[in-house]
């Protein structure tokens, strides 16, 4: 039994798929711890749909498709960046305008690709067993400078998070994590295009972020817990594609909801404490 | 070396063709204790805004002598706290009340610096200071909001600002909690020597070391002096546009509306 798994792990393929279920998974989910505690996920839909429309005009004209999708990424948080900034506006409007507009661009040149490459499809959806080396190693780059932003700028990154108007307050540099995150939002998502793809990729942005919302007060805990859901559901996902031969990402995104479904109903934060004890527990804890 | 620790000349705010603040000249000297005062919509949080720097505006404003826009180095903010008027926060928000007093350290540690021994213990005495160490290991969002604002105090101060801008800090909450705030206030305006600007619409909350009253209204400086002189009934229902009255007890002033 156990050799027959050494056996199964040393085939190549296999730990290719593995690699990036870890960073696919990871560096999604990290992010949206984000998300999940700045209240943003529109932003990033209109992020992972810049991606999508940039990846596919990309093919169009014969760019790298990450590098395209990655360019229409960082216009798109030049548009959305100053937006947030302004208290007299709120922003969801323009934001649903922004991300239909891109979808409506990625549609647009999707039907003039179909016709000439088949790979365009993928971009919708992606696939974590078909990597190339390239998607690899921009994966992993991604993932690592996102996670040492995370630690090396944490104790900021945890103000940011709480209030951004409270950490510019107290001299906390907060535009410039929030631009940083942005980026690093921007990189994710098209970095991502080819593992779950344009349209799914969504689903990894909330769904980790919300099961470490049942589950923990701990910061650094939410962003481990946010991470291992992440790969947890990328794996289960991946298996659930080999064995009953579907879409890798559609099983990903069904395998996160059913890890946010188990959160949700064992959550020990959803546990009402009830007044008298709480008043005990506040008792001792005077002591 | 000045003695005004915070001017404004001709301030104004403009936003969608209305004007929130016209032409606000004020001084503030250190120490001093000033109410902000007005009804809704008077511009006081706006005020606010714009000495805390997150507000554009027009005219000239100086903190600590020197000249500022609503752009301003660290060094600035960090001489100046802030407390909202509600410390808005989910309840499964993953951040102790502790852990949110901290919060106010981190801009004066500087980046790649860990909180050191010093910022735990005035941490802890701040807490207990605002009379919430016991619940320091709470997670803030589910404390009551007396006793967020009393976190939020404490992470004002953690932050060892020479002005405090308080905004309604006692709005929301019940009479027995509004007291305690205040008194709370006034002793930390006199243990840490700060000057301080205290939003209020309500006139018979005022902590006692309050001297100066500056009245707004329509975004106009309707009044700026003693709080005493502030606190009559004409000039109140001048400014509240409803019949107010005072009457004295104990050699305490007390207003009065019909
Ligand atoms: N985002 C906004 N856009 C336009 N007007 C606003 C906005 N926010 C506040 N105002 C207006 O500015 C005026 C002053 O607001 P504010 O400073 O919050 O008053 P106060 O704190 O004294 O109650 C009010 O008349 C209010 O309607
Ligand atoms: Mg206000």
């Amino acid at each position: 039994m156990v050799e027959s798994i050494l056996q199964t792990l040393s085939y190549a393929p296999i730990q290719r798929a593995l690699a990036a279920c870890i960073l696919c998974g990871a560096s999604c989910a990290l992010l949206s711890v984000f998300v999940v505690l700045m209240k943003m996920p529109l932003i990033g839909v209109s992020m992972s749909h810049a991606a999508f429309a940039g990846a596919v005009l990309g093919m169009l004209l014969d760019i790298n498709p990450f590098v395209s999708g990655f360019i229409l990424c960082l216009l798109t948080a030049a548009v959305l960046g100053p937006l947030s900034d302004r208290a007299d506006m709120a922003p969801e409007n323009l934001l649903g305008i922004l991300f239909s507009f891109l979808m409506g661009v990625a549609f647009l040149g999707m039907g003039i690709l179909t016709q000439t490459k088949a790979g365009a499809l993928n971009l919708m959806w992606g696939s974590l067993l078909t990597l190339s080396n390239n998607d690899l190693y921009v994966l992993a780059l991604v993932t690592l400078v996102l996670t040492v932003f995370i630690v090396l700028f944490f104790k900021e990154i945890r103000v940011v998070l709480f209030s951004r108007r409270l950490a510019a307050s107290s001299g906390v540099p907060e535009r410039v994590i929030y631009y940083i995150l942005l980026f690093m939002t921007g990189a994710v998502v098209s970095s991502n295009l080819a593992t779950v793809g344009g349209l799914l990729i969504f689903a990894l942005l909330v769904q980790p972020g919300a099961v470490a919302l049942q589950l923990t007060y701990n910061l650094k805990s939410f962003f481990l817990i946010s991470a291992a859901t992440g790969i947890l559901a990328c794996f289960l996902g991946l298996v659930a594609s080999y064995v009953f031969d579907i879409p890798s990402g559609a099983s990903v995104v069904l395998a996160a909801t059913v890890l946010f479904a188990l959160a949700f109903v064992f959550s020990p934060k959803r546990r009402v404490v009830r007044p008298i004890e709480r008043k005990i527990q506040d008792e001792n804890d005077r002591r | 070396m000045t003695d005004h620790y915070l001017t404004l000349k001709q301030v104004s705010v403009r936003r969608h063709q209305s004007l929130l603040l016209s032409g606000i000249d004020l001084r503030v000297s250190k120490n001093e204790f000033v109410g902000v005062i007005g009804p809704n919509g008077a511009g006081k949080t706006t005020l606010l805004n714009v000495i805390a720097g997150f507000e554009k505006f027009s005219g000239a404003l100086s903190l600590f002598g020197e000249a500022q826009t609503w752009r301003r180095p660290r060094q600035t903010r960090l001489r100046v706290g802030y407390v909202p008027q509600l410390l808005q926060i989910d309840p499964g928000f993953p951040i102790l009340a502790r852990q949110a007093v901290m919060t106010g350290a981190v801009g004066r540690l500087g980046l790649f610096r860990k909180p050191g021994k010093q910022e735990y213990e005035n941490t802890l005495r701040l807490m207990d200071m605002m009379r919430v160490a016991h619940l320091a290991d709470r997670p803030l969002g589910q404390l009551s909001g007396g006793e967020r604002q009393k976190v939020s105090l404490a992470r004002a101060i953690v932050q060892k600002p020479d002005l405090l801008l308080l905004d309604e800090p006692t709005a929301n909450l019940d009479i027995a909690v509004q007291k305690e705030v205040l008194k709370l206030i006034d002793e930390i305006s006199e243990r840490e020597a700060l000057t301080i600007l205290f939003v209020t619409h309500d006139f018979n909350m005022l902590p006692e070391r309050m001297r100066r009253a500056v009245m707004l209204k329509g975004g106009l400086k309707v009044f700026d002096g003693k709080i005493s002189a502030a606190l009559t009934g004409n000039e109140l229902s001048r400014v509240f546009e409803y019949p107010l009255e005072t009457f004295e007890r104990n050699g305490k002033r007390f207003i009065c509306y019909g």
